[in-house]
């Protein structure tokens, strides 16, 4: 099936679905029936004239109507229920119907969001009073989407939220950044929820359901207040709390179905994948794939009929074997499925006088790709939050969070061998055992080699005081967390049975069982009172707190060898070789923070941010640093002079800040955080040499360790704008940036080799990150045949670029930084098409780029552009002299857009969420694009069946090949081809992906460079909630349904080959494939 | 409004007044500090086996990979693409210019004197530390030839050591040798079984001494010639130690078809008398693998020219044959030296072990293609598929029979070679091996002589040419041919495309020495008959075909001359240009760090 089918047979099932799903509400809503009349007029309480367009609604219901040109109303009510009128910019009102059939309405004008209020650090703040860049989001838009992870809702929400997977695996933790490059060792934002730092594994242990706010903040100011580790930036999440009256409880399920987005398209013909296999070695020094007669006979006849070919036979030069001509794409065999994964939530809420209770459980089970073994993510999660009022000046509560999390697959699934498969590869022999070949080997691996298991248990819980002073003008506020986690992973390998021949079948492979265990404890400890007062046109709020927070995490593991018993693979049943290995870190920070905000005639505001921190990841003379920082804005909307255009202009506000804020995140070169750099330290391990029969240990020599060891200080800089238009109905939001980071942990100075070590890291380098974001909002509601039509869409587009611009590399050396150099930049060569004839061969010196020194220059081998004229194609070192490399294309993403449109409409929502990258280069060095050229082991794909052929076949070859050979062209000559001549070891990335190592197409070059740009249909949602006067005779107060479709569909230049998120990471397309995943499920409230 | 200020600065006051206390200190639990090491004798013995390195399994494979003339490669080997370049420059060539085992063997120096034993162990500790440092610092020398000496561990800031320029080679070998002198001195004989002894050292300070004499005595650009004696006579005492105290002795058990070869593919080879330093291996403790890319075409091939080298069993010289060049591959096996078929697959030879790059077993016919001489290597082959036997070879990374080829050597060098010396080094082997003695003025090998024109300056030129060739034998595809063709001055020998067999004509050819054709090589305008057109022969094997042709033809493999002739495995093994290539620059990117490292030897 090729893949347009596919998408108009996935198309066709889902609309299919949606169809019949809304013909059954249809039919609900015909049946209800209307009891009684009111009319009236809406008018506005600023200047008494009517208005028109107000959406008149009968409470909890989804039946209304639409005022008219006059501002008249009419509609059918139940005697006893409630009307709610709202519009846009106008405070909703709600008024008893109480047997009345005349209701007139004066709305009052809503000051543009001025309720709206905002999580900020250690804090609530009015929209309209921020000063800083904070982006605020509403739950509602991951409402009903069918994920797991928090971070799938957040992809694309916010402008310069940058959130990325690198995988499809079920349960994988996001990469999530804010505003672009931040340092080169890394720096994540930090995550708190509520109030509690979190990083993106444990936001993976997060509900989706669960949250109710979630806040961005951008800019130094705004992240001040957490100083140590905010430097690039928060995001604050917040849970539900109980906040309507009475008892509430809620469920919500979703049940869904999911198969990956996009697979390499690979050959299936064995006929074809062994001769164009044979013919990339062929081509090389080394020609060492070589089939016999017999093979490509056999292939040719399976090739040419495969119904009537057998695809595994008793060899018949060796009776004992079997021997095997597979004919089909084995990805497929293993991968591509529908597999089911459920979700389900239920929340009890509600408050009294002097409590506010919400208890939620929830349980997700998301199957992976894998469709012949288990390969799973199962969450268990139980939050319970109290607060309790004893006296009027006293609040005291209890937040506690207990989840479970389990991961588990085949010990053996790796994606690179499932891609990797050869379609000759078979999977059973006739008596039914496992095939004596990768799928058969790969299949038997996946099902009978053993399991992982990683379960991680986490139990949080905060306790909370607020004490209220003076009416409320002094608060002091302390809460205590402790969270304790552990994680309890295993593995075993067991033997599996590969059938050989007929009557060999042999038990092949390790035995050996692993477990390990983390002891995870974390305790935060916050107090900071809160003074709030209005004087006059003097409105004053003054913050100081304390923070201090220690995390020890203890990790051991022990393995054994020799496990008796496939079915009890233990370390107690097991006699082999015994390993053991533990390991201890732990950190601590501590700070002192404050503001002072003050805001003059509602118009003016400034704020000042600041905070003294200190970690334990720093000798302790330079442990503690100092991070302010300052806002200001100007509310210019609020100005007399404005008042003229009010009706146009609703808000515009300017802001601007800057602030200076500490990096305290170290990275080692593997990626792993640092917690004691600059203690120079020996571990113990196994030595190599066998000493009287055993290995014994040895201790490592110490690192280097550099005096020049602390925080890396990152200032910023914002102006922003906030412009709404027509009551804010359209809304914009601009900000421009420039962050740079400074003194950033590097190796220092280029020192000779002689020194012996790895030289220290120090605080030695700088960047800076220059970009901007916008967001659009436009809302509106207006009467569609009768009922109120309501219109939401939002468009977010950010940028950033980020460059070096101090590095201690005089001479610009390429392999390292250095001064000047932009991120992503990507440096290769000039294409120009292929040598033509041996003539041109020797007329330009290419030889330096033959990989591995060995491979012949024919015509047909890619040729280059000489730059400099010399007749040698010569990379060079440094960037002042680069010979005939330059840049070529750039790797960072830019202009990542979202795009979410979403209306209601008589019970029905929709909601559409379109999210993309728009421009982003890409040089593909792996198999999944390369296949044979790469190296002969793995591939065979059918886009690169367009290679060069400087002849065609004679007739006597010809009469060897299949028909599906010749039909494809393979036979014939093929002068003008997308690919050069088809050499294995020709991409070969094995000898380096720098610029000098690299060798032939490993080397990027403008012709195979790729556009990474993408589009894609994140999220459809189409949702019908039954109409009250329905549900209300069952006493339920919602019921809603509603479809979900996940990752509908992609455009990319780079989407033929593989999905375009895939190439996020540097692992070239070898990623767990991404899901679209089809739901349907209901949300019921009671 | 006071009471508002006063619990602001109540709060002020908790808030500051515990900032920088022990809360804050955090310190590694798992891993430790200097200052808490190198306290004990375990510690000093744990932290000396961060540089045990010795030559392993892949040795076999390096008479290809080093680029010699006993082996054929299509892989990427540094001197082909040195030879092959029009250009080579330190740009290019790359490697070796790495200290991070000198920088820890000097931290082990400056420290384990904290070690609270007694002198005479903390000698004994010394002496294995400077041992590796004289073993790191030759492989430098050989390389670079001029370099550095550093005894002290460098610091980021110690700018002069840093920059510093090359030191002279005089220099640094005499320092290297004052650490050989140290350790051989103060470095016990009774270790544990594996760990370093004074064995050890003397036969590292053996063969490094002989290195650099004879480097010296026949690298006249040095111009060092005048102490190479002095170094030829340090390898030779060292080498007499050994044979006199040591206790080792050429295995034997009178068994001419197996003792041989039993020395590379043995479970154990720590108990055999012969065996200096093993570099062991044991089933799921540490595996060592097996050399399987020997077999099966895969990057290296034997030469025809190793084979040529090999005495006939009666002691003449193969070339005194009557039509040496054009033995068929069943007569070259004939009446041959037996180490020879215990290095390479002889006709009739059956294949066990099919884990390999090979094609199906049993009796071996060798599968011959393009690019590879069509021999094969069984000296280190483990010929079983059994995992476990597999998985526990042990390699003999330093052999008594190399001590009493360095004595004979040596003492040839000097001139004072004896047939009583003979008798007690290469007749030793020659015994083993169930070959005649060799004997003061011998016949010469016109092929021998050619091969190495400059050692006629010497007065026993003869028995160093036979002792070379013994040498070579019985060390054949260990991995020490490299370094020996450099000390001989013998780079020019490099030039030559190694070949492989011989085949007379088109037709047919027995390759199991049966009498039974097993191949058939047919003309490059004839098609290879389909799967059942193929003539089956009398003991009822079909035979297996091949089309010949030149270099670039699109035949199964290549041949010398029209139809027949030798296999051509390499098309070019480009020119050795002396005496640069004896040398490597060091590479760019650490000379533009440090300008005060210049290049020598022409070297840019």
């Amino acid at each position: 099936m090729n893949k347009n089918q596919f998408q108009k047979i996935i198309l066709e099932k889902f609309t299919y679905r949606i169809v019949i799903v809304l013909i059954i509400f249809l039919n609900v809503i015909a049946a209800n029936a209307q009891e009684n009349r009111v009319n009236g007029t809406v008018k506005s309480g600023h200047d008494n004239l009517p208005i028109p367009g107000v959406s008149v609604l009968i409470k909890g219901t989804t039946t209304g109507t639409v005022t008219n040109q006059d501002g008249e109303y009419n509609i059918a009510t139940p005697t006893d229920g409630i009307l709610v009128f709202s519009f846009i910019g106008m405070k909703t009102q709600e008024i008893t119907i109480n047997g009345q059939t005349n209701i007139n309405v004066s709305l009052e004008e809503e000051t543009t969001g001025l309720d709206e209020v905002v999580i900020v650090g250690y804090g609530v703040q009015k929209k309209v009073n921020l000063s800083g860049a904070v982006d605020a989001i509403d739950s509602k838009e991951l409402e009903s989407r069918p994920i797991t992870n928090l971070a799938q809702g957040l992809q694309g929400v916010a402008p310069n939220l940058n959130i990325d997977f690198v995988s499809g695996e079920p349960g994988q933790a996001a990469r999530i950044n804010i505003r672009g490059v931040t340092s080169i060792n890394g720096g994540e934002p930090l995550i708190l929820i509520d109030g509690v730092p979190a990083d993106t594994w444990e936001l993976n242990r997060l509900t989706p359901e669960d949250v109710s706010d979630i806040s961005v903040l951008k800019d130094a100011s705004s992240a001040a207040i957490y100083g140590a580790r905010a430097a690039f930036g928060v995001v604050l999440i917040t849970t539900k709390s109980g906040t309507r009256e009475g008892l509430h409880v809620s469920y919500n399920n979703n049940m869904s179905w999911s198969k990956p987005t996009l697979l390499p398209n690979k050959i299936s013909d064995p006929y074809i994948y062994n001769r164009v296999l044979e013919t990339s070695t062929d081509n090389t020094p080394w020609d060492n794939i070589n089939f016999s007669d017999d093979t490509y006979a056999w292939a040719k006849e399976r090739s040419d009929n495969p119904e009537g070919t057998v695809g595994v036979r008793v060899n018949p030069n060796d009776p004992t074997s079997w021997e095997y001509m597979g004919n089909r794409d084995w990805t497929y065999y293993f991968l591509d499925d529908y597999t089911y994964s459920q979700k389900h939530h239920i929340q009890i809420d509600g408050k009294t006088n002097k409590t506010r209770y919400y208890l939620s459980g929830s349980y997700d089970n998301e199957n992976g790709a894998l469709k012949i073994a288990d390969d799973l993510f199962k969450r268990y999660s139980i939050r319970s939050k109290v607060d309790f009022t004893p006296f009027k000046w006293l609040t005291v509560g209890n937040n506690t969070l207990m989840t479970m999390t389990e991961r588990r697959e085949p010990s053996y699934l790796d994606i690179w061998d499932l891609y990797n498969l050869a379609p000759t590869s078979y999977d059973k022999n006739p008596d039914g055992s496992w095939a004596n070949t990768g799928v058969g080997q790969e299949a038997a691996r996946l099902l009978d080699g053993g399991d992982v298991d990683n379960r991680y248990n986490s139990t949080q819980s905060t306790f909370t005081a607020e004490a209220r002073f003076f009416d409320g003008a002094l608060k002091v506020n302390s809460d205590y967390t402790i969270r304790k986690g552990n994680s309890n992973y295993s593995y075993y390998y067991s033997k599996y049975k590969i059938g050989y021949g007929p009557e060999d079948v042999r038990e092949i492979g390790s035995n050996s069982a692993y477990r390990s265990a983390t002891f995870d404890t974390y305790n935060v400890f916050n107090i900071y009172s809160t003074f709030s007062k209005t004087f006059n046109k003097h409105q004053v709020t003054a913050l100081v707190g304390f923070n201090q927070e220690n995390n020890r995490s203890e990790w051991f593991n022990a393995q054994r060898d020799g496990v008796i018993s496939g079915s009890l693979p233990t370390i107690a049943l097991a006699t082999g070789e015994d390993y053991v290995d533990e390991r201890i870190t732990d950190w601590a920070i501590r700070g002192t923070f404050f503001r002072l905000n003050y805001i003059f005639n509602e118009r003016y505001i400034v704020e000042f941010n600041g905070r003294y921190d200190g970690t334990s990841k720093f000798p302790s003379e330079t442990r503690f640093g100092f991070f302010p920082s300052t806002s200001a804005a100007w509310r210019i909307d609020r100005e007399n002079f404005m008042r003229p255009i009010e009706h146009i202009v609703s808000t515009f506000k300017v802001r601007g800040s800057y602030g200076s804020l500490g990096n305290q995140n170290v990275y080692d070169d593997n990626g792993n955080p640092v917690y004691y750099g600059y203690i120079p330290t020996m571990n113990p391990s196994q030595a190599e040499y066998l000493v009287d029969g055993e290995l014994p240990q040895r201790v490592s020599p110490p690192q280097l360790v550099s005096d020049n060891y602390s925080w890396e200080t990152v200032s910023t800089v914002n102006f922003g704008a906030d412009v709404g238009l027509f009551k804010d109905k359209l809304f914009a939001a601009f900000d421009i940036y420039q962050r740079n980071t400074k003194n950033m942990l590097t190796i220092g100075r280029d020192l000779p080799d002689v020194l012996g070590a790895a030289e220290p890291k120090e605080n030695a380098a700088d960047l800076q990150t220059n970009g901007w974001e916008l967001s659009l909002t436009y809302k509106n509601n207006f009467n569609l045949a009768g009922k109120s039509f309501n219109f939401n869409t939002r468009f977010i587009l950010s940028d950033s670029r980020s460059w070096i611009t101090d590095f201690d590399n005089p001479n610009k050396n390429l392999s390292q930084y250095y001064i000047g150099q932009e991120f992503g930049e990507l440096w290769g060569l000039e294409s120009d098409g292929f040598y033509k004839t041996v003539e041109e061969t020797q007329a330009l010196d290419e030889t330096q780029l033959i990989p591995w020194g060995a491979l012949s220059i024919v015509p047909g081998w890619p040729k280059y552009v000489d730059q400099d004229g010399n007749g040698i194609i010569e990379k060079g070192y440094t960037v002042d002299d680069p010979k005939d490399a330059q840049i070529i294309g750039n790797t960072s993403p830019r202009f990542r857009y979202g795009l979410n449109l979403s209306f209601d409409w008589n019970g029905f929502d929709v909601r559409t969420f379109v999210q993309g990258i728009a421009k982003k280069d890409y040089y593909p060095r792996h198999y999944l694009y390369w296949g044979f050229y790469q190296q002969p082991y793995a591939g065979g794909y059918e886009h690169l069946m367009d290679f060069y052929r400087p002849t065609a076949d004679s007739d006597v070859d010809m009469a060897k090949h299949s028909q599906a050979y010749i039909d494809a062209g393979l036979a014939d000559a093929n002068l003008d081809s997308q690919y050069p001549v088809l050499q294995a070891w020709l991409a070969d990335r094995n000898l380096g992906e720098g610029l000098n190592d690299s060798k032939g197409l490993a080397t990027p070059q403008t012709g195979y460079l790729l556009s990474a740009a993408y589009i894609r249909i994140k999220n459809i949602t189409v949702g019908y909630t039954l109409p009250k006067t329905l549900t209300q005779k069952i006493n339920i107060e919602r019921v809603r349904f509603f479809v979900s479709g996940e990752n509908i569909a992609e455009w990319s230049e780079v989407s033929d080959y593989f999905d375009p998120e895939a190439v996020t990471d540097d692992g070239h397309g070898y990623a767990y494939p991404f899901q679209r995943r089809y739901s349907f499920g209901v949300n019921i409230d009671f | 409004m006071k009471k508002i200020i006063s619990i602001f600065s109540i709060t002020l006051i908790i808030l500051f007044s515990a900032c920088n206390d022990d809360y804050m200190d955090r310190f590694p639990e798992t891993s430790i500090g200097t200052e808490n090491f190198f306290k004990s004798e375990e510690d000093l013995k744990m932290f000396i086996y961060n540089f045990y390195s010795f030559a392993g399994i892949n040795n076999y494979g390096d008479d290809g990979y080093l680029t010699t003339d006993n082996s054929a490669n299509t892989g990427s080997t540094e001197l082909k693409n040195i030879m092959l370049s029009s250009n080579p420059s330190s740009a290019t060539i790359t490697e070796g210019w790495s200290w991070e085992t000198l920088r820890d063997i000097n931290l082990f120096l400056e420290n384990f004197r904290n070690a609270d034993i007694s002198e005479d162990l903390l000698a004994h500790y010394e002496g294995l530390a400077r041992f590796f440092r004289a073993r790191f610092y030759m492989e430098k020398i050989k390389r670079f030839s001029d370099v550095p000496w550093y005894d002290q561990v460098i610091g980021t800031s110690d700018e002069e050591l840093l920059f510093k320029s090359r030191d002279p080679r005089d220099m640094v070998v005499q320092k290297i040798f004052e650490d050989y002198e140290f350790a051989s001195q103060n470095v016990k004989t009774d270790q544990p079984v594996g760990a370093v002894n004074k064995w050890v050292v003397l036969a590292y300070k053996a063969r490094h001494a002989l290195h650099e004499g004879t480097f010296r005595k026949y690298h006249s650009e040095l111009e060092l010639q005048s102490s190479a004696n002095t170094y030829i006579q340090i390898a030779k005492d060292a080498a007499k130690e050994i044979m006199d105290n040591g206790g080792f002795s050429i295995y034997s058990t009178g068994n001419i078809q197996s003792d041989y070869s039993s020395l590379f593919n043995s479970q154990n080879l720590t108990s055999n008398p012969e065996i200096i330093f093993a570099n062991s291996s044991e089933d799921e403790v540490k595996n060592s693998g097996w050399w399987e890319w020997m077999f099966g075409n895969y990057e290296v091939s034997p030469s025809k020219d190793l084979l040529q080298a090999y005495l006939m069993s009666d002691g003449s010289y193969y070339s005194s044959q009557v039509s040496p060049e054009t033995n068929s591959f069943v007569e070259e096996f004939e009446n041959r030296d037996p180490r020879l078929k215990q290095t390479y697959a002889f006709p009739g030879w059956e294949l066990i072990n099919t884990g390999t790059y090979a094609q199906g077993g049993g009796i071996y016919k060798q599968q011959l293609q393009k690019n590879f001489t069509g021999y094969h290597q069984i000296k280190g082959f483990i010929n079983s598929t059994d995992q476990t036997t597999q998985n526990g070879v042990d390699f003999p990374s330093i052999r008594f029979a190399e001590m009493l080829l360095i004595y004979a050597e040596a003492k040839a060098e000097l001139g004072e070679l004896s047939q009583g010396d003979l008798d007690n080094s290469i007749n030793k082997l020659r015994e083993r091996a169930g070959m005649p003695n060799l004997n003061m003025d011998p016949v010469i090998d016109p092929v021998q002589e050619a091969r190495f024109p400059n050692v006629k300056s010497n007065s026993q030129w003869k028995e160093i040419l036979e002792i070379r060739r013994e040498r070579r034998i019985e060390m054949a595809l260990e991995g020490y041919r490299y370094d020996d063709l450099m000390r001989w001055e013998a780079g020019k020998i490099l030039e030559t495309e190694p070949r492989g067999l011989y085949f007379s004509g088109l037709g047919k050819y027995d390759m199991t020495g049966d009498g039974v054709e097993d191949i058939v090589l047919l003309d490059l305008s004839e098609s290879i008959p389909g799967a059942g057109d193929k003539e089956v022969n009398s003991i009822g094997e079909t035979l297996i075909y091949y089309r010949v042709g030149a270099q670039d033809s699109d035949g199964s493999f290549y041949i010398s001359g029209d139809n027949q002739g030798y296999i051509e495995s390499v098309k070019e093994r480009g020119n050795f240009v002396a005496p640069k290539y004896y040398y490597r620059p060091i590479p760019q990117t650490h000379t533009t760090v440090n300008p005060n490292l210049t290049q020598i030897f022409g070297w840019e």
